[in-house]
Parts: C-alpha cells; sequence; structure tokens
C-alpha cells in the first residue's frame, strides 16, 4: 500500500506554502532564541561556542521544519529545538573529549568555564551553584537548566530528554536534592 | 523541597541573552540557505527532465527489453513443449492399458 497520499508533497520553492513555511520559521526562530542561545551557552560555557552550536541548531531545524511542524500536531516546538541543541551540545562534548591534547606550551589561554562573573554579578552564593550544578551527572544538569534558566515544565522537559513525565518529575527532585546537599557540604567545610 | 532553594536556581540560572549580532547573521543564513535550496530544486527538475529524455533515445538501453521479451517467448515456448509431451505420455499409457485388458489369456 502506498502512502503517498498520507505525506504531502515539500513546499514548491517561491509558492505561497513555501513563504508560509518561512514565516512561521521566523516565528519560531524569534521566540525561541534565547531558550537556545541560554541553554547552548549553559552547555559549553562560553559565548563563542555557543553561538555556533545555537547557529547549528536553528539551520537543523530549518531543514525539517516543515515535518516537524506536521508531526507536533499543533504542540509546541520549543522541545524540540531544544532537543536539536541537546544532541548537537553532546557532539560538542564528545568531539572536545576525543581532541589531543595541545602542549601547554602552545595552548591559548582557556576561556571562563561559563563565564560566571558575568552571569552570577559576583554573588557568592549564585556562583556555587554554578559550579556546583557542574558537578551534577549531565541529565540532572541538563533537566535543571531546562527548568531554571528556560522556564520549561515537566512535560516540555520531559519531551525534549526523550523521557516520560514522570521519570522527569523524579530526575528534577533528584537534581535539586544533590545540588542542594553538595551545596549544603560545601558550606559545612568552610 | 524548599522554594527558597528554587529562587537561589532561578537567580543563578538566568537566561542569557544572545548577542545582537547572532541575530542578524541567523537570518542571513536562512535567506541564503533558502535561497540555494529553490536554486539547488528548480536544476534538478531541469536535469531530471533531460537525464529522462535522454534516458529514452539512448538505444543501448532497448536492449534490455528485447532481451527480456525473447527470454519470456523461450519459456513460454518450453512450457508449451514441456506439457505437450506430458500429455502425450499419459494417452500412450492409457491406450497401452486397454489393450492389455483384451488380451486372451493362456
Amino acid at each position: 500500500m502506498s502512502t503517498e497520499a498520507e505525506v504531502p508533497a515539500p513546499a514548491a520553492p517561491d509558492s505561497p506554502a513555501k513563504a508560509e513555511l518561512d514565516k512561521a520559521f521566523s516565528d519560531l526562530y524569534r521566540a525561541h532564541l534565547r531558550d537556545v542561545y541560554s541553554y547552548a551557552y549553559y552547555r559549553v560555557g562560553n559565548h563563542h561556542d555557543a553561538e555556533d552550536l545555537t547557529e547549528q541548531a536553528f539551520l537543523q531545524a530549518y531543514r525539517h521544519f516543515e515535518r516537524a511542524r506536521r508531526e507536533s500536531d499543533g504542540r509546541p516546538l520549543r522541545p524540540w529545538l531544544i532537543r536539536i541543541a541537546h544532541n548537537l551540545a553532546s557532539n560538542y562534548h564528545r568531539d572536545r573529549s576525543r581532541r589531543p591534547q595541545t602542549p601547554l606550551e602552545n595552548a591559548d589561554p582557556i576561556p571562563a568555564r561559563h563565564g560566571t562573573e558575568a552571569v552570577v554579578e559576583g554573588r557568592e552564593e549564585l556562583r556555587s551553584v554554578i559550579e556546583n550544578l557542574d558537578s551534577l551527572p549531565v541529565d540532572r544538569r541538563e533537566a535543571l537548566i531546562m527548568r531554571f534558566a528556560l522556564g520549561m515544565d515537566n512535560r516540555e522537559i520531559a519531551r525534549a530528554l526523550g523521557r516520560t513525565d514522570g521519570a522527569t518529575k523524579v530526575l528534577i527532585h533528584r537534581a535539586i536534592k544533590q545540588l542542594q546537599e553538595q551545596m549544603e557540604g560545601d558550606g559545612d567545610e568552610h | 523541597m524548599s522554594t527558597e532553594f528554587e529562587h537561589l536556581l532561578e537567580d543563578a540560572l538566568r537566561p542569557i541573552e544572545p548577542p545582537e549580532t547572532l541575530s542578524g547573521r541567523l537570518e542571513q543564513t536562512f535567506t541564503s540557505v533558502s535561497q540555494a535550496a529553490a536554486d539547488e530544486l528548480s536544476a534538478w527538475v531541469d536535469e531530471l527532465e533531460e537525464s529522462e529524455l535522454a534516458s529514452l533515445r539512448e538505444p543501448r538501453n532497448w536492449v534490455r527489453p528485447v532481451v527480456a521479451g525473447v527470454a519470456g517467448g523461450v519459456a513460454t515456448g518450453a512450457l508449451v513443449v514441456f506439457e505437450a509431451r506430458r500429455r502425450g505420455r499419459r494417452s500412450r499409457r492409457r491406450i497401452r492399458s486397454a489393450a492389455s485388458g483384451f488380451r486372451p489369456r493362456i
């Protein structure tokens, strides 16, 4: 049986459908540029790579936007965008870990992780949150970034991470608990 | 779970504003990607039509259908001959057994 009848043909260039699609993508991009950028920044820790990652994420989204819109069935596309950024960030960290180490005498200065100073404007407690966040397992860290930096709800985070709502709720709860315990431990040491 | 701690997290993980240059650069990239895709698609459609016509005109592409037709004909002929021989054998057997029924007993 052919499925051709069920799958609409891609919009032809210069057609009204294509113009409408481009307009919809432009709206999506304007609405979520800050979300994708914030996510990328908290994952890679510097503006330069965050810009690259954001650009790549939107380019990928642009290529598959027509299908994503069709399959989303009217649901918000932010989790999809963040999932693209999440995959790219994972590739970024994997590539970095495989890259051969540069001898120290040739090494350029390493950009400050998270640019913490700029983000938290010197408040010690906030700086400690960022530093402790780094030591959490990746999935917990991501869930906290999505919840607190992007303001995503459990359902959106679940869709972005490919988990159930229940598992996501547990993940966030444990992430907050672990972070709080770590910070209390730090406080006791001082 | 402490709400106070969650407020602290909200404060620490503030959204980061993207640089203004990024927005302009991305818009430019989308425009050029969209234009390039449109150009590529039209070029591809033209190439496809031309290559299909060229393929029909190419005599080398006629050999396959002819070979297929000949092979089909030979196979059909072989089947007809086989069936005819099978029927011939069966009728000869029937005549032989009928004749043996009339053979006088010694």
